[in-house]
């Protein structure tokens, strides 16, 4: 195989990848970071690394896991980079804001203000099964914790939705 | 858990998926740097061996076969959707195996996310379930077990068709199903009712996408 054809075989294959899993890279870093024009960068920075680092994904059957690990790790990143700071719901810029674009459904609006209000600790896994549809071992080994405490984190934060919405 | 809570659960899972479903912008792809052709092919660029060439020779072979055969559905373009959807059947003769033995809730969930459909899993013996790739669209990929053997099932989300589609290989026969904005495919043997399984997945598919 020549190098130009190769690299073109190499392209198609990234693309193909892409366009299949680009919706769940950037709804995870959304609700990763919380903010739609951060979400879009840290989406950015991964198709970068996801691009350079293409030759270690051996299984295309295994490339959601990889891409969204990918999305998990720039999202880290940036905010290493970056002072942390906190979210005032009352306060948010309208990057922020952008994410709780109004539906036609109240109840729904009410529940994504809700899931945005969550601790991290509570929101990824909560992202990651119901969104991702991913199993508690499978989070489990994404975030480093152990079984138990993931479904722990699962159980608070349903709770903690139910609470928010019974309350508005 | 009662199946009272169950359904609760079930019920409030469907609302947060759909409030976590935010628009996504178009894709804006970065600039891609150049890859060193050495990097393109590592697989065997770092094997430092003693072998003779035909055996180098031979393992390229081997493993472009096995690059092709793994993208293979990737890459291929299908005049039609009923092509590709019996094209894919091929691609995966694993999930065709007669077996007893059902995959698990959590499988399950996994490959039909609650972000894309609501599936009652009901009576039906589900042995394969595996996420794949449709038209450039991730398809959930489930198999039941018919009288005369597996029966496919391809939950298409994003393939709206006008009508019913017939499907015809030369050992199966099935049908695609417009279900409101996608459609179902459904292909078993030839001998294989599949009037009644149309009626129950249809009725057990719910798109939340």
């Amino acid at each position: 195989m020549n190098s130009s054809s190769a690299e073109g075989k190499r392209r198609q294959r990234f693309d193909s990848l892409v366009t299949v899993f680009h919706q769940d890279m950037y709804r995870f870093a959304a609700w990763l970071c919380r903010d739609k024009a951060i979400a879009e960068d840290v989406v950015q920075e991964a198709l970068l690394r996801a691009w350079k680092s293409l030759d270690s994904l051996r299984d295309d059957a295994a490339a959601k896991h990889w891409l969204l690990t990918i999305v998990r790790r720039e999202n880290a990143r940036y905010f290493e980079r970056r002072r942390l700071e906190t979210v005032d719901i009352d306060n948010l810029t309208a990057s922020q804001a952008a994410l709780l674009a109004e539906t036609s459904n109240e109840e729904i609006d009410d529940l994504r203000e809700a899931i945005f209000g969550l601790d991290d600790d509570y929101r990824e896994p909560l992202v990651l099964q119901v969104l991702m549809g991913y199993s508690t071992s499978e989070i489990a080994e994404m975030m480093g914790l152990k079984q138990g405490a993931v479904l722990t984190r699962l159980h608070r934060a349903r709770h903690k939705l139910m609470d928010s919405v019974a309350e508005q | 858990m009662t199946s009272e809570q169950d359904k609760k659960l079930q019920a409030l899972d469907l609302k947060i998926a759909k409030a976590l479903q935010i628009d996504v912008p178009e894709l804006r792809m970065p600039e891609l740097p150049d890859i060193d052709d050495t990097n393109v092919t590592s697989l065997q660029g770092h094997r430092r061996s003693m072998k003779p060439l035909w055996f180098a020779i031979a393992a390229t072979v081997v493993l472009a076969t096995s690059i092709s055969l793994r993208t293979s559905s990737l890459f291929q373009t299908y005049e039609s959707l009923a092509e590709e959807v019996l094209a894919h059947l091929d691609h995966e003769p694993g999930s065709l195996r007669i077996t007893d033995v059902a995959v698990t809730e959590q499988r399950l969930a996994r490959v039909v996310p609650a972000s894309l459909a609501s599936f009652e899993r009901g009576t039906s013996l589900i042995t394969y379930a595996q996420s794949c790739v449709i038209n450039g669209n991730e398809v959930p990929h489930l198999v039941i077990q018919g009288q005369y053997g597996p029966v496919t099932i391809l939950l298409m989300p994003e393939e709206r068709v006008s009508e019913s589609t017939p499907l015809d290989g030369e050992t199966v026969k099935g049908v695609i199903l417009p279900v409101g904005n996608g459609s179902i495919a459904i292909i078993g043997d030839r001998e294989e009712p599949l009037e009644p399984i149309q009626k129950n997945v249809v009725n057990s598919v719910a798109w939340t996408t």
